[in-house]
């Protein structure tokens, strides 16, 4: 009997002890990928290139803020107080505390350590065509960081590496020079192993790599470089104007031949305020609508829908435009006009000015148009238009240290003739003058584009045409406070801040 | 798995046939009952009677069944049946028999006779009461913890929707607070504070089975509830930091007939409180001065005739019914028991009505079987059906939010009998017609759930037992939505101009093996030693199933949509992992209790847990804790004291942890989202998701406990007071980090780091007072009070700071963990009065946009300019102290029970004012600064931009209360009436829950709360809990 016992005993202290499992039963394997485990076929190439294209959709606040921060627009919105943020940057009282500032910190990083994240697998496995993918990265990082170059001065610069956690504590300042240095070299493989036509719109394309080189180079003073390569484009690549300026802006005008890289968006898929970053729409177009806009369906009027009347031009702008320049209409909504002409109602925000951004407010919109229909406009943005690579390489070629001002003309000229539909307004101007009409031009043109403030700061005007801009300061926006802090509180600040 | 086919069977059944008619017709029932049991009737044979006789209660008269009866020094024993009676047969003469019944005095007889009567005497304090501490139990006498526990007589009395709800101010250092009052919703328990900025449940186990929605368990199956405040919750290691609720579930009790039990109430509820909100004429006027103030033409030109215009509130608010059906049949053998309860509960909402709708139907069967005499089988399985319907809650344009925000001028109808629109301007596109909401919600989640637990007991040798256990629970959870197309006016952000519908489901399974060997003896009569050597393994997953959204169907309600198969991609299986988590703990514990003479006691456990939430640096741990308890009533010196019959001194200390994070925190997934967009059509590719931290462990928690439990005058009072202080370290945060992480990202996250620490230091007291006056006169009085210090002492992030919760439209996160503080502190511009005139505004510091009648902001740095840097700290959501109270009586037939629950020093933030220049406002504004010396409380009314709609002390209210919140009374026949009608007992009662809150706070409920430990107690429109009316009827058979 106690025989039988012992042998029960042992079996249940065996069955206690020994039964369950053994140490590796709380190894557990996530569903998930494992991102140091990735990288093994084509296809993780890709489809981690589309995570790095990613965030181009999030640089639809760098473009509302490049407006608003300008002499083109005021803040607006429903009140005073609607998104201080924003509001501080028009009235250029912005400090190291704005969540727009940090948003676009975080979200360009963001695109920086996913083009990174491929780059440093590079070398993982071999296959056909991973150069084209390379390169697409490359171009990818470099359109974020000049980004963050062109808003924040010197930013840490690190390259084929993700920043990872703990990272954050050793990593510095760059010089932007260096930064430069790192764009431009991303550029010019991008230039070299991408072709200037892709299958899939959307692509970045040789063309775009160049154009975007040609663009840094002149953010650098560097005018000889930017002729040369914007030069090339022209010459070289497939792009051209497309005859009507009005029809640029709408959706059958989207990844046209003068779009030579454009931003994506799609109203397929729901976003809501929590993470705007996560909208595949173009949130900038919400947030620029026209407040509260109701038309009779079918009616002339039914041609947009409503939004949240940010960014909205000031009269400055509208009288920017020259007689007969067919563009103004197409760039500044006269609202009351247009209420008056289509009988449609709408609201009036925070500094009303009776403009709104024509080029990008949301458009009617499709039945497969998902919610929040505010945060979900499909409008692409054209981020590098043909005319601008014209305006830049007259840029280029008039303020280079050997001029060539012929050549600068007929590149203005060409912009200049689509915008009037005749040769009357040609620019015969050369020298300083010829430079100044350059600007001019660029400010039309590209009115609503979110390129005005940089091409003030840039050209040093913007000191005489920004209210409460202050030199020495607000060329580069603060970098967030919080930012420091949680880097270890190393970094200096920009001046002023 | 038997066992669960056959309750399926009896679910089908039941609802069917059963629940109707058992009302109707006891004859069927008696019926039915001998149907379902055929299958087990295997053992309920007669007995030869040697010995025979009554129990009976010494005090009453009661007849006392279930008592045990044993002959001493043997194994024989039984029970009493139902009535009482017993037999035992071929007993010796001069034996003696051992009656023994929880709650009273052991009787002990010698045998001389073939009929022996007993009365037993109760102990008023029945230390003999056993206590549930987890993989065993333990005389309440011995108990050297910090353990509460709630019975199921209070519960009865309580007459709980949900179990949290028998909790609330019941037990000291446990406070529960509901996340909302629409039906169905969940409460948050927090034991002895809030320990951790991350998960703050206790760990809940249901007859030893892991249940986190305590939704699916019928509060009337409860035996008893079991609370784990102090480091006695060490034996469950890496799961025990916040404390462990262990609950019972009524079981059949031997040698007793069938004994049916039915609890039916049927009632009503209403809201609490209406929030006095300007009528339509106050409206227009303040509105008008609002318009006039920044220079705007007035919106009402005209306010003749506008009259009270709509109350919003009373459209919204409705009288909900709510009924409950229980039925309970237990029979026992003499090897078995037996135990079948099923429920039906149903409720609308006091919003929305039936599109607030929850519903639970529950079946419960308990089955216990002595295999041999040493080796012991029980059984429990619950099935649970839920059907609960939602509207939008306690968030920036919920219905509640809206009925507060709607103008009084607009009527609820506009002229065509439509729902009317909001204003086309200046009430933001949150604002919404509530009822056209409600009217356009088209919801329902019901939810099948089976949990089960089967164990075996086997005791060998002498003082060994080994035990095995097994227990589970597979729900799935189905959810459809249907959005309409609708209108809310212009821009909102509720039109949807495509109608879709969602169904997805998703199925969580885990179960739980215990394997744990114990031994108990007795050496030279003194020295009591028991010890316990086990394991436990847990797995718990979650999956993915289905996830389909269709746009375009159009239909009428939700049961008129449906999906098209194949119209559209499976979102759940296309997007994301079908597994997505799979938790796992593997665990070895020991725990060794000693005790001198029952009057030195000392318990000590370790426990090693390995958890799959961390990676392998740091996967295992060591849990030790230990406790010390002394008897000093049980010394000489106070042995044969009048006063005091009981005291008992008790410490306890040790290493608890806390796992309960994401899983996979030390490892970088890809769970990013890579979305964009080639050739207009959507491309998803793959991103990086949370940031990863290798180094990640478990929270540790040094939990400290000194108590003392006594009992005086007869066991009349008994008091039990502890002093108890937690410290948490290693905190699991996810604390902002740089941006250049790429934290930002679209589905990526911050990591978790363990970086903080926060202390809870507190005292508890109760006291309980039972006085039996005469037969006929019986009461009872019991008081709890808990006092909670909660300190953040230290957050290791580089800005000492975690921000959360959200106040308004766009503002700065209002709530704060940082050291110095307690947890989820307020933090926001303190006022000094009002601005009464121009020179008092310039002569306060620079306040952006400030002008006479707005309100000052203390410059709390002195730097002479308000900024963001002059926010401090304005309250916190914690209260200080809580207190429960609870007095019956019963006279004769009647009894009666009132339970209140206070609450003092926590503050709540109103936000559910949208501010808006159209917006309704709230009548305090009535009292508001019109000029100079008009008030210095409320600021003026104005469309232009002022500062007073920052997060400021202004809208920082004191939470304290005191809620009536359950009265009862209650009416029992008396034995000779039953006889008539074959029951046993018929008790009609007639109940009001919530009847009043006395507190100052203006908002609906200053009970309820989200439960964030950063971001908690802010108030957008909670939706309060209802007062209740019922009238009810316990019947036993």
């Amino acid at each position: 009997m106690k025989k039988i016992n012992i042998k029960i005993l042992s079996a249940i202290v065996l069955l206690t002890l020994g039964f369950s499992c053994s140490d590796d039963f709380v190894d557990v394997k996530s569903q998930a990928e494992n991102s140091e485990d990735y990288f093994n076929t084509e296809e993780d190439y890709q489809n981690a290139l589309i995570g790095a294209y990613d965030l181009l959709q999030s640089s639809y606040i760098n473009v509302m803020l490049g407006e608003i921060a300008s002499d083109n627009t005021l803040a607006g919105g429903e009140s005073a107080t609607d998104v201080i943020g924003i509001q501080e940057v028009d009235d250029m009282t912005h400090t190291p505390v704005n969540v727009q500032l940090r948003d676009i910190w975080g979200w360009m990083f963001s695109g920086v350590n996913r083009a990174n994240y491929i780059l440093e697998f590079k070398d993982n496995i071999d296959f056909e065509g991973k150069e084209e993918i390379l390169a697409q990265a490359r171009f990818l990082r470099a359109y974020y960081y000049f980004e963050l170059v062109k808003w924040f001065g010197d930013v840490p610069l690190v390259v084929d590496q993700r920043i990872l956690f703990g990272d954050q504590f050793n990593v510095d300042r760059t010089p932007k020079a260096q930064v430069y240095a790192q764009i431009e070299s991303d550029l010019i493989y991008a230039a070299d192993n991408l072709p200037y036509t892709q299958a899939e719109s959307g692509r970045v394309t040789k063309g775009a790599a160049q154009a975007l080189l040609g663009k840094a180079y002149l953010y650098q003073d560097k005018f000889d470089e930017a002729a040369t390569v914007l030069d090339n484009l022209i010459l070289n690549g497939p792009y051209d104007l497309v005859t009507d300026y009005d029809t640029m802006f709408e959706m059958e005008g989207e990844n046209n031949i003068e779009s030579v890289f454009e931003v994506q968006y799609s109203e397929l898929e729901g976003a809501g305020f929590g993470c705007l970053q996560c909208s595949e729409g173009n949130v900038a177009v919400g947030f620029s609508g026209i407040r509260n806009y109701s038309a009779t369906p079918g009616s002339e009027g039914d041609i947009f829908s409503s939004g949240f009347s940010f960014n909205v031009p000031v009269q400055e702008l509208a009288d920017a435009f020259e007689e007969g320049d067919l563009r103004k209409d197409v760039a500044v909504l006269d609202i009351d006009a247009w209420a008056a002409q289509t009988g449609i109602t709408f609201g009036t925000g925070n500094e009303h000015t009776g403009f709104f951004n024509r080029k990008y407010i949301p458009r009617k919109r499709s039945d497969a148009a998902q919610g929040d229909r505010n945060l979900t406009n499909p409008n692409n943005y054209r981020s590098i238009r043909f005319a601008d690579v014209l305006l830049m390489a007259a840029e280029a070629f008039n303020r280079s240290a050997t001029p060539n001002d012929a050549k600068a003309q007929g590149y203005l000229n060409r912009v200049r003739q689509r915008a009037f539909g005749d040769m009357m307004h040609n620019i015969t101007a050369t020298g300083a003058t010829l430079t100044e009409n350059i600007f001019q031009e660029r400010r039309v043109e590209l009115a609503g584009e979110g390129h005005r403030f940089f091409d003030l700061v840039r050209t040093g005007k913007a000191a005489q045409e920004i209210d409460g801009f202050v030199a020495g300061k607000h060329e580069v926006f603060p970098i967030p406070v919080i930012e420091i802090q949680l880097t270890g509180n190393r970094w200096s600040q920009n001046p002023g801040y | 798995m038997f066992l669960v086919a056959v309750i399926f069977l009896i679910q089908q059944f039941f609802w069917s046939i059963f629940m109707k008619s058992i009302i109707k017709n006891n004859f069927m029932l008696r019926k039915i009952t001998l149907l379902l049991f055929a299958f087990s009737t295997l053992c309920a044979t007669a007995q030869k009677m040697d010995v025979k006789g009554i129990v009976k209660d010494a005090a009453s008269g009661e007849i006392l069944p279930g008592v045990s009866v044993v002959i001493k020094g043997s194994n024989t024993g039984t029970e009493t049946d139902f009535d009482g009676l017993y037999s035992l047969k071929n007993v010796t003469k001069g034996a003696t028999l051992v009656f023994r019944y929880l709650g009273y005095k052991t009787n002990e007889v010698v045998v001389n006779s073939t009929t022996i009567n007993v009365a037993l005497k109760a102990s008023a304090e029945s230390l003999d009461e056993i206590v549930v501490i987890g993989y065993g139990t333990q005389r309440k006498k011995e108990v050297t913890g910090a353990v509460s526990v709630v019975s199921s007589e209070s519960i009865e009395q309580l007459k709980p929707t949900r179990i949290e709800q028998a909790l609330q101010g019941q037990v000291a250092g446990v406070n529960v607070t509901a996340s909302s009052g629409s039906p169905g919703a969940a409460s948050n328990i927090r034991i002895r504070g809030i320990s951790t900025n991350g998960d703050n449940r206790p760990l809940i186990l249901v007859d030893g089975n892991v249940i986190e929605d305590l939704s699916v368990v019928n509060p009337s199956d409860i035996e008893s509830i079991n609370v784990l405040k102090d480091a006695t919750a060490g034996i469950y290691g890496v799961r025990g930091a916040n404390g462990v609720i262990l609950i019972t579930t009524k079981t059949g009790k031997k040698e007793t007939d069938y004994k049916s039990t039915l609890n039916y109430y049927v009632g009503f509820q209403q809201t609490t409180k209406e929030i006095s909100l300007l009528n339509a004429t106050e409206y227009a006027l303040l509105a008008n001065e609002a318009f006039a103030a920044n220079g705007e033409s007035l919106p009402f030109p005209n306010v003749n005739g506008l009259g009270q215009g709509t109350n919003w509130q009373k459209a919204v608010f409705d009288s909900a019914p709510i009924y409950s059906l229980d039925y309970t049949l237990n029979k026992g053998t003499k090897k078995s028991t037996y135990s079948l309860g099923v429920s039906v509960l149903d409720q609308d909402g006091i919003v929305g009505g039936d599109k607030a709708n929850f519903n639970r139907r529950n079946v419960k069967f308990n089955y216990n079987r002595d295999l041999t005499d040493k080796l012991k089988l029980t059984t429990s399985t619950i099935y649970t059906n839920t059907n609960k319907k939602n509207l939008i809650e306690n968030a920036l344009g919920s219905v509640l939010f809206n009925a507060l925000n709607m103008p009084a001028t607009t009527p609820v109808y506009d002229a065509n009998g439509d729902f009317s629109l909001p204003p086309a301007i200046g009430t933001g596109i949150e604002v919404a017609n509530p009822l056209a909401q409600v009217d356009n919600s088209y919801n329902r989640t019901w939810v099948n759930k089976i949990s089960g637990s089967y164990g075996l007991n086997y005791q060998f040798l002498d003082g060994f037992s080994a035990e095995a256990r097994y227990q589970y629970n597979h729900a799935k959870v189905n959810v459809k939505s249907f959005s309409p197309i609708a209108y809310f006016g212009n821009g909102s952000v509720f039109n949807t101009d495509v109608p879709s519908v969602n169904e997805y489901s998703q199925t969580y399974k885990d179960y739980t093996f215990d394997a744990f060997v114990s031994y108990e003896n007795t050496f030279d009569e003194d020295h009591n030693v028991k010890v316990l050597l086990g394991t436990s393994v847990f797995r718990s997953q979650g999956f993915n199933d289905t996830n389909f959204t269709q746009n375009g169907v159009l239909g009428t309600d939700l049961n008129s949509v449906s999906i098209t198969p194949g119209a559209q991609d499976n979102l759940a299986l296309s997007n994301n992992p079908r597994q997505f988590f799979d938790s796992r703990l593997l665990s070895y514990f020991s725990r060794l209790q000693y005790n001198y003479k029952g009057k030195y006691l000392m318990s000590a456990v370790i426990r090693r847990d390995g958890s799959s939430n961390f990676g392998p640096k740091n996967k295992f741990g060591f849990f030790p804790t230990a406790s010390v308890g002394w008897v000093v009533s049980d010394e000489a010196f106070l042995e044969d004291s009048e006063v005091i019959n009981n005291l008992k001194l008790r410490a306890s200390y040790g290493i608890i942890g806390n796992d309960r994070i994401e899983s996979f925190g030390f490892v970088s997934l890809l769970t990013g989202q890579g979305t964009y967009v080639f050739n207009n059509q959507l491309n998803y590719g793959t991103a990086l998701g949370a940031i990863s931290n290798p180094e990640i462990k478990w929270e540790k928690q040094i939990p400290l406990d000194l108590g003392l439990d006594i009992s005086l005058f007869n066991n009349k009072v008994d008091i039990t007071a502890d002093y108890f202080k937690k410290t948490t370290e290693d905190l699991l945060l996810k604390p902002q980090v740089s941006g250049i992480l790429g934290v930002s990202a679209p589905g990526a996250s911050a990591p978790i780091v363990n970086a903080g620490s926060v202390v809870n230091e507190g005292f508890e007291f109760s006291i309980g007072y039972n006085h039996t006056v005469s037969e006929d006169f019986k009461f009872s009085a019991n008081y709890n009070f808990t006092k909670l210090d909660n300190n953040v002492t230290f957050v290791g992030n580089a800005t000492g700071v975690i921000e959360g919760g959200s106040f308004g439209v766009g503002q700065q996160a209002p709530s704060r963990m940082e050291a110095g503080f307690p947890i989820g502190y307020f933090y926001g511009y303190e006022t000094n009065g009002i601005f009464q005139t121009q020179a008092d505004v310039d002569a306060h510091a620079t306040q952006t946009n400030a002008a006479p009648g707005d309100l000052r902001f203390v410059d709390t740095n002195g730097d002479g300019t308000i900024t963001n840097e002059d926010r401090t700290y304005i309250g916190d959501p914690i209260a200080d102290i809580t207190m429960g109270m609870n007095f019956s009586f019963n006279y004769k037939a009647f009894d009666f029970n009132a339970y209140a629950f206070a609450s003092l020093g926590n503050e709540i933030v109103r936000s559910y004012e949208r501010n808006l220049p159209l917006t309704n406002r709230l009548s305090y504004v009535l009292d508001r600064w019109t000029g100079p010396g008009t008030s210095n409380t409320s600021p003026r009314v104005t469309t232009g931009a002022t500062g007073n709609t920052l997060f400021s002390d202004f809208y920082v209210e004191d939470g304290s209360f005191l809620r009536l919140q359950n009265i009862q009374l209650g009416y029992t026949f008396d034995a000779d009436q039953l006889e008539k009608l074959q029951f046993d007992t018929v008790r009609f009662y007639v109940s009001a829950s919530n009847l009043f809150t006395l507190t100052k706070y203006k908002g609906y409920d200053p009970t309820t709360s989200n439960g964030s430990p950063i971001g908690g107690g802010i108030d957008q429109g909670f939706y309060p809990n209802p007062k209740t009316f019922l009238f009810g009827v316990n019947l036993n058979f």
